[in-house]
């Protein structure tokens, strides 16, 4: 083990600096404000630093590590070139507040993604402000209800929900101050017509769903769910956490949404990082576009004296909506992911058709090859798909409570088998409305071969003897994880000596 | 594109073992009727060779702030992030790793995060922090919302919270749009002339849920008063302190003089400013308020085999769980950012820290000699500053700053943009990157429009 509070190294050996600068009287602070005790940082030399981190980072699996089919979270190959752009000081080393006449790279950069996002979504104004998934859907449910409070209509206090949405939705949804409204899904895991239109009224403000949904399916009554909505008066919300299935084939402007959301760090490959930073721009109706936060980059001919400075024949600048929400995060959002994700982009151009269509081949494709490897060794009694269905998405799941009824091997027991194999697991338990759920999402970066060696795997763990898989993992740097010690004797931070 | 498709190619192969013709097959079940007519209207794709060139030749054209002489901070502070931070955090095991839903094989990230907390618990004087949030304006507001869950019932003051007077009308707007849908209610708290928070104006807060005050304030005063506000609002009220985190290397932590929560910018430990995102927002707390916190949070718990092993916990808090009873929707976080701020901790050390703010206190102290000397401008506020103060100039800051960049200086800040009430004024930030050259450019400079100004005049 490396603890980094091990570290003792002698007092004034820190990290070494250049001189502060000459002053002529005292720099100080106030005498009731000096800081009495340092903070109880550990003293490290720089090898010992890297040594440290290193050390974690081999403790950690990445998409570099190994197939990361975590389904619903779009784990695909990260393109380094996006980093070494990440790290130009044309934009690591830029303030949001400087004049746009300082500005043009990055404003024309911002608007060349507000319109490709607009023709990818079908939507009519982006801004790319909020920061992640779940700030774009808060941020858009805010539009909605200025949106509704300008005409009056205060009495839309409600937002539907199918009960398979990512828990995002609701949460989003409560904290812009609407009531949740959750209605059942299908048997079949779509979405329920006759229990959206029972529900479905003049206290509606909107509903939020994702297509395909969280089972990998296409919701093809989509527009019929739309007409109800917006015969209701309401708002249709698309969570885009599941774009990356549709780009060029359909959208959600086509399916007859609102207001949509889309997860960059997911769609357009900004790093994941171990949970963050992300990127979670919102997409609207003209109708809708007022309300956006501010301010959004937009662009005109440029003046005899702007041309100089100009980086195409437009002049880019920074433009306030009229009935602006206002912010919902201090600048201009993630301006480094956005920055990636344009390189991402620009990758593609139009061909990101190609890339959804080989996420949704992946996934056909690994779904099938799992089923093919399980027939083969006589194991395809022990799990049965999430939803019946004869093609799937960008990700499919597969319920495991047969094996579980069977051999009582659950789908954490295939999950941890996996981890075993080299694998990251995919999601377990989510969606809710599928007992013992793994869902899996391969990506379109992952080769055939990948593909069909983790399926040889994913069956060879359903032969494993229960007992030895309950004991899974036992490659891994550690072995399976206490959370319910861990919250019954909660420690949070190093104890020190004194604790 | 083609480098990033490995099934480039096998598409017929891969089709026809599954039984299909086509990859059409693949999509039949989406309507017609929303189906995309023809190629997306997109110029085609590119190869690496080509997106580097075009993003050099784009991003070459903002101004760097390292360029030439720079003042422009108010909450984003140009700082030196040592290369083995950069080094380090760019290993795909942590760039491309998920959220540590599984925590066997997440232990890197897991320990990183909970050393995160301890250094974060430790710079601030709680005893509680989680693993970051956006950036500084929402766990400011995320701590205001907070409160209010743990202090409405006793509050006299029941769903209403105070912030400062000077809290930049961009962050004010975040907490607006965090605080609204709780129906909650936020006043302002006035200050003296000298820039000092006004003790008289704090007195109406007590029995709220919460106040929420910066240190060093948003015009870089560094207040003694703050020190007094717990004893004045008392204990039913969060207090609720924005800080520098770099500034506590030699002013003392918010939760030695009675901070309930700590929220601040994380940036200048760890993460350029890179145009204003990503950041990381810094929460910490004291143990009541651990319950209906927002956000993730990292614990040191045990494996099968009684090996010390991290994983995430109380996540009944959250949405993935608790839905919309959650305390908050934030489920993506700034991880990465936050281990660049681990990092930078880990290297500088608490000495390494010291001198950092040291530094910073020094150029402060610098540019206020050398403008203080500097005929036609006056210095807003006589007190002792963080990173940045006030001027006045003659005529409009905007008119003033302009004249700057057409000179090759970045002056600073308008501040009319925050207080429309004066037009006359900058807010100069200064950081340990900060040169005498840049300073004496920029007293030259403002000594230049002065005598511009009064000739005109």
């Amino acid at each position: 083990m490396s603890h980094l509070f091990d570290h003792h190294g002698a007092e004034n050996t820190g990290y070494s600096q250049p001189q502060g600068l000459p002053t002529k009287g005292q720099a100080t602070v106030p005498k009731g404000l000096i800081r009495k005790n340092q903070a109880r940082w550990p003293r490290l030399s720089e090898p010992e630093m890297v040594r440290h981190y290193t050390w974690l980072s081999k403790r950690n699996f990445g998409i570099d590590t190994g197939f990361y089919p975590l389904g619903s979270c779009t784990m695909k190959h990260n393109p380094r070139v996006n980093e070494v752009i990440a790290q130009l000081p044309g934009i690591a080393d830029i303030h949001p507040h400087l004049p746009e006449h300082h500005l043009q790279g990055l404003l024309s950069i911002y608007y060349e993604m507000q319109h490709m996002l607009e023709i990818c979504a079908g939507m009519d104004q982006v801004t790319l402000q909020p920061v992640a998934g779940a700030q774009g859907e808060f941020t858009a449910v805010r539009c909605i209800q200025e949106y509704f409070r300008l005409r009056g209509e205060d009495q839309r206090t409600k937002v539907i929900v199918p009960d398979s949405a990512h828990g995002t939705n609701p949460a989003s949804a409560a904290m812009a101050g609407f009531e949740i409204v959750e209605i059942p899904s299908r048997e079949d895991g779509r979405i329920d017509l006759d229990a959206l239109a029972a529900v479905a009224d003049e206290t509606t403000a909107a509903m939020m769903i994702t297509n395909p949904n969280t089972l990998g399916l296409f919701e093809a009554d989509i527009s019929a769910a739309s007409a109800i909505v917006h015969a209701a008066g309401g708002q249709m919300y698309y969570d885009g956490a599941n774009f990356n299935a549709i780009l060029g084939i359909t959208s959600p402007g086509l399916m007859g949404f609102d207001a949509v959301h889309f997860n960059l760090h997911k769609t357009f490959s900004q790093p994941h990082g171990g949970g963050g930073p992300g990127s979670g721009p919102i997409g609207v109706k003209a109708h809708l576009a007022p309300f956006l936060p501010g301010p959004l980059a937009a662009r005109r001919t440029p003046t005899a004296e702007e041309r100089s400075q100009a980086v195409d024949e437009h002049w880019y600048h920074w433009l306030e909506p009229e009935h602006s929400i206002g912010k919902v995060q201090q600048w201009h959002g993630n301006a480094g992911a956005v920055i990636r994700c344009w390189a991402y982009y620009r990758r593609y151009g139009n061909g990101l058709t190609t890339m959804s269509e080989h996420a949704v081949l992946n996934a056909n494709y690994l779904r099938h090859a799992i089923h093919r490897e399980a027939k083969r060794i006589g194991v395809d009694h022990l799990f049965i798909d999430g939803a019946e269905t004869d093609i799937a998405k960008h990700e499919f799941t597969l319920s495991m409570q047969p094996a579980k009824d069977a051999l009582g091997i659950s789908a954490m027991d295939v999950a941890k088998g996996l981890l075993d194999r080299g694998y990251m697991a995919p999601t377990v338990y989510f969606p809710l409305v599928v007992p013992e759920c793994m869902m899996i999402e391969p990506t379109e970066t992952e080769s055939k071969d990948t593909l069909d060696t983790f399926a040889k795997h994913f069956v060879e763990v359903l032969t494993v003897d229960p007992e030895v898989l309950h004991q899974a993992p036992i490659t891994t740097p550690v072995r399976r994880v206490d959370e319910v010690y861990a919250a019954r004797n909660l420690c949070l931070r190093h104890p020190f000596d004194d604790a | 594109m083609v480098d990033q498709l490995p099934n480039r190619g096998r598409e017929l192969e891969m089709l026809q073992e599954m039984g299909f013709e086509s990859m059409e097959a693949l999509f039949a079940d989406i309507p017609a009727e929303v189906r995309f007519k023809g190629d997306l209207p997109l110029p085609g794709p590119q190869s690496e060779e080509e997106i580097i060139s075009d993003a050099r030749r784009l991003l070459g054209a903002n101004l760097a702030l390292g360029q030439r002489p720079s003042f422009l901070g108010a909450g984003l502070y140009r700082n030196y992030v040592p290369a083995s931070v950069f080094q380090l955090v760019t290993r795909g095991e942590f760039l491309t790793a998920y959220t540590p839903y599984q925590p066997e094989v997440s232990q890197g990230m897991l320990q990183a995060m909970w050393e995160f907390q301890t250094l974060v618990s430790e710079l601030v004087g709680l005893p509680i922090a989680n693993l970051s949030l956006y950036d500084g304006s929402t766990a400011a507001a995320e701590a205001l919302t907070c409160a209010v869950r743990v202090h409405n019932r006793k509050a006299s003051q029941p769903n209403t919270v105070y912030i400062s007077s000077l809290t930049p009308p961009d962050k004010r707007s975040v907490m607006f749009n965090y605080c609204q849908g709780a129906e909650i209610e936020i006043r302002t708290i006035d200050h003296l002339a000298d820039g000092s928070l006004d003790l008289e104006s704090l007195a109406e807060a007590a029995g709220s849920c919460g106040v929420y005050l910066e240190q060093p304030n948003p015009l870089g005063v560094l207040d003694e008063n703050l020190v007094r506000v717990k004893e004045i609002i008392g204990e039913h009220t969060a207090l609720i302190v924005g800080v520098q985190p770099v500034s506590l290397g030699v002013v003392e932590a918010p939760g030695h003089y009675g901070a309930d929560i700590v929220v601040g910018e994380g940036q200048p430990l760890g993460s350029p400013v890179t145009g204003g995102g990503p950041l990381y927002g810094i929460f910490a707390c004291s143990q009541p308020y651990l319950r209906l916190m927002p956000g993730r949070i990292v614990g040191r718990s045990v494996d099968v085999d009684g090996n010390e092993a991290y994983c995430l916990t109380l996540s009944t808090r959250e949405q993935h769980i608790r839905r919309h009873r959650a305390t908050s929707n934030i489920c993506t976080n700034e991880t990465l950012i936050a281990l660049m701020g681990a990092m930078h901790m880990a290297l500088l050390g608490p000495d390494g820290l010291r001198v950092l703010a040291e530094r910073n206190l020094q150029a402060c102290q610098a540019a206020k000699e050398a403008l203080q000397a500097t005929p036609g401008v006056t210095l807003v506020h006589d007190a002792a500053h963080f990173n940045e103060f006030a001027i006045a100039v003659p005529g409009t800051a905007a008119s003033c700053l302009a004249f700057l960049d057409a000179n090759g200086i970045t002056g600073g800040f308008d501040l009319s943009r925050w207080y429309p009430e004066h037009d006359d004024r900058i807010l100069v930030t200064t950081t340990d990157q900060t040169s005498s050259a840049d300073i004496a450019a920029l007293a030259a400079q403002l000594a230049l429009w002065s005598t511009h100004q009064e000739v005109n005049a």
